[in-house]
């Protein structure tokens, strides 16, 4: 799957108290590299002329749903101790229930919200005519 | 959808969704404001996550929610649900990722006018000494094993390093710490993320502030928490910082298999539960204590830093630089607490996510002074707008599990915050205002502008009307000191 550009889209929805995106692609791999490109984008604008971070994501998980917040708590985590935000995502392997992904980031240059934490809110990925969508509530 | 028809009036500032509203609640869903706030909560999903709540196995009386409620996920903002500590759950989601996050007031002896002069450099010291931000590290970095007695012991670990005084343990909720806390029961990983900030504010609509007492409305019992008209005081905001964060998304991840486990039906899985007498449920309790432990003396070593800046700043220019602790309080935190039902005294975990603990006179649980009159709840407002203390009434105990609201409530997104508003903007509006501001983003200054949240006037009314809790004091900022 390596070098495959992905066509996932997102959209941020109102929220109250804290950040919501919907997230939609053709196949669970855009789904979910939309949705590291929606956090990214969330999280604020990078560096791009400093040195990249290239590193190995491998989970496993219930279900999709549960992996994509895996996915997403991740990439927070990476975030969060080393200052990088992860906007290039290549898929290695990607199904239901696991995934294997090199992701490479730069560091966050101007901090747009702070993410606790995506949570599992409601979640259901669902077929549309768009193919696979789904709407992530981050705690902010 | 639900309107505010299908309610049942049940006082000036209660009201109820009966369980027959949807057939699979098993207990009515109660909203404690005025109809304006009940109008607030019907305009996000307040009250469909409070609903949900009330589907939870084992409720017990209610689901409940303060009339600081707003959306949020998995359990609405403000609200409370209690289970039976034996044979009930709990549900990480009841708690949210910011375990313990809460607040404590600290009291000086100077007005307003000794202050003023050194305003600046205060809130620079304050600045300086009180890191903030996302993964900002704090002011110590503990070792491994430092980690393990914070985890245990929370605030009382604080005294034995020397930040903490025998009065300070006396006058924070639980005595800054949990007993249940194991330390083995918290993740490598929220192990990894609390060693390097202790110490730290964080970020969101955590702060710093320095406020004047302008009102006070029961002057005895502000006598007993050591406050009168015109005194300064401090608030910090915060909580457990990303270890807290972590010990909620880990166990979440743990309990998603357990619903199905243990025939536990849930309506969101934002709610996952296991049964308290189950080893997920044992762990997450113990984790969950830990981590609010790290919250107690993560908030005790900032009221450290805190003291360490007036010091700094004020000695040898004013007569006494000294601060003594009201009170600090959890607002999102699972605890089990003796409760009366239906006459019969039961241990029931209760749930406050964006909830105060709101104790009365004569409870047990109260140590010193605070047994004699009840416990201070404080309630901040937003971002250069008026907070109040208030004293827990004994009619809370039968109301809410003795819980009452922990803030203004937000009204607005972020996103809309910032649409409206620029940080710049804010920022002169609160100088206008006399406000002195030091923040590190302007972004994160107009996400919170004080017209994205309700007026925090009307939300203490309705507490007070609904009997939750008695006002004894309001303060109003001078300083505000922001991630």
């Amino acid at each position: 799957m390596g070098g495959k550009e992905l066509l996932g889209h997102w959209e941020e929805i109102p929220h109250t108290a804290d950040l919501a995106v919907r997230v939609w692609g053709e196949t669970l791999q855009e789904l979910y590299s939309a949705a590291g490109t929606g956090l990214a984008d969330l999280l604020g604008e990078v560096d791009s002329d400093a040195n990249a971070t290239i590193r190995t994501i491998g989970l496993e998980a219930l279900d999709a749903e549960a992996l994509l917040v895996d996915w997403l708590n991740e990439l927070l985590y990476l975030h969060e101790t080393t200052q990088v935000v992860y906007t290039s995502f290549d898929f290695e392997s990607l199904s239901p229930t696991s995934l294997c992904a090199t992701v490479v980031g730069y560091p966050l240059a101007k901090r747009r919200a702070y993410i606790k934490a995506a949570t599992y809110h409601n979640l259901a990925i669902e077929r549309r005519s768009r193919g696979f969508e789904v709407v992530v509530v981050f705690d902010a | 959808m639900v309107t505010i028809h299908e309610f049942e009036q049940i006082g000036p500032y209660a009201w109820e969704l009966p369980q027959g509203f949807d057939r699979r609640m098993r207990a009515p869903a109660r909203i404690y404001g005025s109809s304006g706030i009940v109008d607030a909560a019907l305009a996000d999903r307040s009250v469909e996550q409070l609903v949900n709540v009330a589907m939870l196995p084992g409720i017990i009386r209610f689901a409940m929610a303060m009339p600081d409620v707003h959306q949020g996920y998995g359990f609405p903002i403000g609200g409370v649900a209690a289970f039976d500590a034996v044979d009930g759950i709990v549900s990480p989601g009841g708690v949210g990722y910011d375990i313990n996050c809460g607040v404590r007031m600290l009291a000086t002896r100077l007005d307003e006018a000794e202050v003023a002069p050194y305003i600046g450099d205060l809130a620079t010291a304050l600045y300086r000494r009180c890191p903030s931000g996302v993964g900002e590290k704090g002011t110590l970095r503990l070792s491994s094993r430092e980690l393990d007695r914070v985890l245990a012991h929370g605030a009382r670990w604080a005294r034995e390093r020397g930040y903490a005084t025998d009065e300070d343990l006396a006058r924070t909720e639980s005595g800054g710490c949990l007993d249940d806390a194991r330390a083995e029961a918290v993740p490598d990983r929220a192990r990894e993320r609390g060693l390097p900030q202790m110490g730290s504010l964080g970020s969101g609509n955590h702060f710093l502030e320095l406020d004047v007492v302008d009102r006070v409305f029961d002057p005895e019992t502000a006598a007993a928490f050591g406050l009168q008209s015109g005194q300064v005081v401090v608030q910090i905001h915060c909580g457990s910082r990303g270890l807290g964060h972590e010990v909620c998304t880990q166990y979440l991840r743990r309990l998603q298999g357990a619903p199905q486990r243990y025939g536990i039906e849930i309506p969101d899985r934002e709610l996952v539960a296991a049964p308290l007498d189950s080893i997920e449920g044992r762990d997450y309790m113990a984790a969950m204590a830990a981590a609010a432990n790290y919250a107690f003396a993560n908030r005790q070593v900032l009221a450290h830093s805190v003291r360490a800046a007036f010091e700094e700043v004020l000695a040898g220019k004013v007569r006494d630089w000294h601060l003594r602790q009201v009170y600090d309080v959890a607002h999102n935190i699972a605890k089990v607490e003796v409760h009366s039902i239906e006459g019969k005294s039961r241990k029931l975990v209760v749930h406050r996510k964006g909830a105060t603990r709101a104790f009365p006179a004569g409870h047990p649980e109260l140590s010193g002074a605070y047994r004699a009159v009840g416990q201070p709840v404080l309630v901040p407002g937003s971002m250069g707008t008026a907070s109040y203390v208030l004293v827990g009434r004994a009619d809370s105990m039968a109301l809410s599990f003795g819980s009452s609201c922990h803030g203004a409530g937000r009204t607005m997104s972020r996103h809309e915050a910032t649409r409206r508003a620029q940080g710049a903007h804010v920022l002169e509006r609160l100088a206008e205002s006399g406000i002195t501001v030091r923040a590190q983003s302007m972004r994160g200054l107009a996400e919170e502008a004080p017209e994205a949240y309700k007026d925090v006037d009307e939300v203490v009314e309705s507490v007070s009307g609904a009997g939750l809790a008695r006002k004894v004091a309001r303060v109003h900022p001078i300083a505000v000191i922001k991630g």
